[in-house]
């Protein structure tokens, strides 16, 4: 037991979570920042106006960013609840708590980004027999049925083993709304290909742009999501000599 | 591929070629969406250990009133009492 796998436990021990975190925060916070910033600027001011869509190409920098990183909760979650079923790490079960709260704040800024540039482009805010619509409606209340089932339950132990199960089996959902687009779609158009053309429907003007602003919203997971893990670490440990020190010199 | 700022003027900007609302709404739920996401968490921090450190010191104050504990300060002897009983 001891020896291959003491990186796996020591990982697994929220103290060596809190005490790495702090040290790689600054950073992610920093770098989280920078990218966000130089995205924003870009696409609200540098971006030229699509020659069809106008200046509403600039929501879909921030909506297929967020769309894209909404759709990385599920899997997320079902890697942490295996952890949790198998090995019974805390620490796995706080990240995957914590991430459904997070899950849901993405999906519904990826429902309602995409209806405000639908609003304009499609001339329709809503379409029910649209596949990638509707599918992504369904992610956002399987994650509000992680979050219920979570409080739901008196026991921590079997609220952590059912949400584990219902995020690997939400990992289904994932699949059709990756495929949506191409199995059955009516509205929602498929990824463009990225193209070297400026000028051309997904060019470097549109994509580079895009692809940091991705780059930066998932850095905003990360830290969110750490910060919550952290606070969950602070009060399920809150009997440990360390978080007790922590909170004596906390002003 | 980046051909310099796309507006003449700051009106221009914030017309967005008709669609204001749909651009600026966006970028507003953009920003409560980071802004909320990134405060919560570092608010509900600030609670807890507030919290934590109220219930370690105010048992310490008891101990002291009690005057069991010579001269050392509520929260030495909050933490020495509290951490006598772990296994770390």
């Amino acid at each position: 037991m001891a020896g291959r796998w003491q990186w796996f436990h020591r990982l697994g021990s929220p103290k060596w979570f809190y005490e790495k975190t702090t040290r790689w925060l600054p950073w992610l916070i920093g770098a989280m920042a920078l990218l966000l910033a130089v995205g924003i600027v870009w696409a609200l001011l540098f971006l030229p106006p699509d020659y069809q869509q106008g200046h509403t190409s600039r929501i879909l920098v921030v909506h297929v960013a967020v769309a894209g990183a909404s759709l990385s909760f599920f899997p997320l979650m079902a890697v942490a609840g295996t952890v949790t079923l198998v090995w019974r790490i805390k620490l796995a079960d706080m990240v995957a708590k914590n991430a459904a709260p997070l899950g849901a704040w993405f999906t519904f800024l990826t429902l309602a980004t995409g209806s405000i540039w639908g609003s304009v482009s499609w001339g329709t805010w809503w379409e029910w027999t649209d596949s990638r619509l509707v599918s992504m409606l369904f992610q956002f209340f399987l994650l509000l049925g992680v979050i219920s089932l979570r409080t739901a339950i008196e026991s921590a132990e079997t609220a952590a083993r059912a949400c584990a199960l219902l995020s690997i089996v939400g990992c289904i959902n994932v699949v059709i709304i990756k495929y949506s687009v191409a199995w059955w779609n009516t509205l929602h158009q498929p990824p463009s290909p990225i193209s070297m053309e400026v000028g051309s429907p997904n060019g470097p003007e549109f994509w580079v742009a895009t692809a940091i602003m991705i780059v930066g919203v998932y850095l905003f997971l990360a830290v969110s999501l750490i910060l919550a893990t952290r606070n969950e670490i602070l009060e399920r440990e809150n009997k440990a000599q360390w978080v007790r020190e922590l909170a004596l010199r906390s002003r | 591929m980046l051909t310099g700022i796309q507006f003449d003027s700051l009106s221009e900007f914030f017309a967005m070629g008709g669609y204001a609302f749909n651009v600026w709404s966006v970028y507003a739920l953009f920003a409560i969406f980071l802004v909320a996401n990134l405060a919560l968490p570092l608010r509900r921090r600030k609670l807890i250990l507030r919290g934590q450190k109220r219930r370690l010191t105010v048992r310490g104050a008891d101990a002291e009133r009690a005057g069991k504990h010579g001269d050392k300060a509520g929260w030495e002897v909050s933490l020495a009492a509290e951490g006598a009983g772990e296994e770390q």
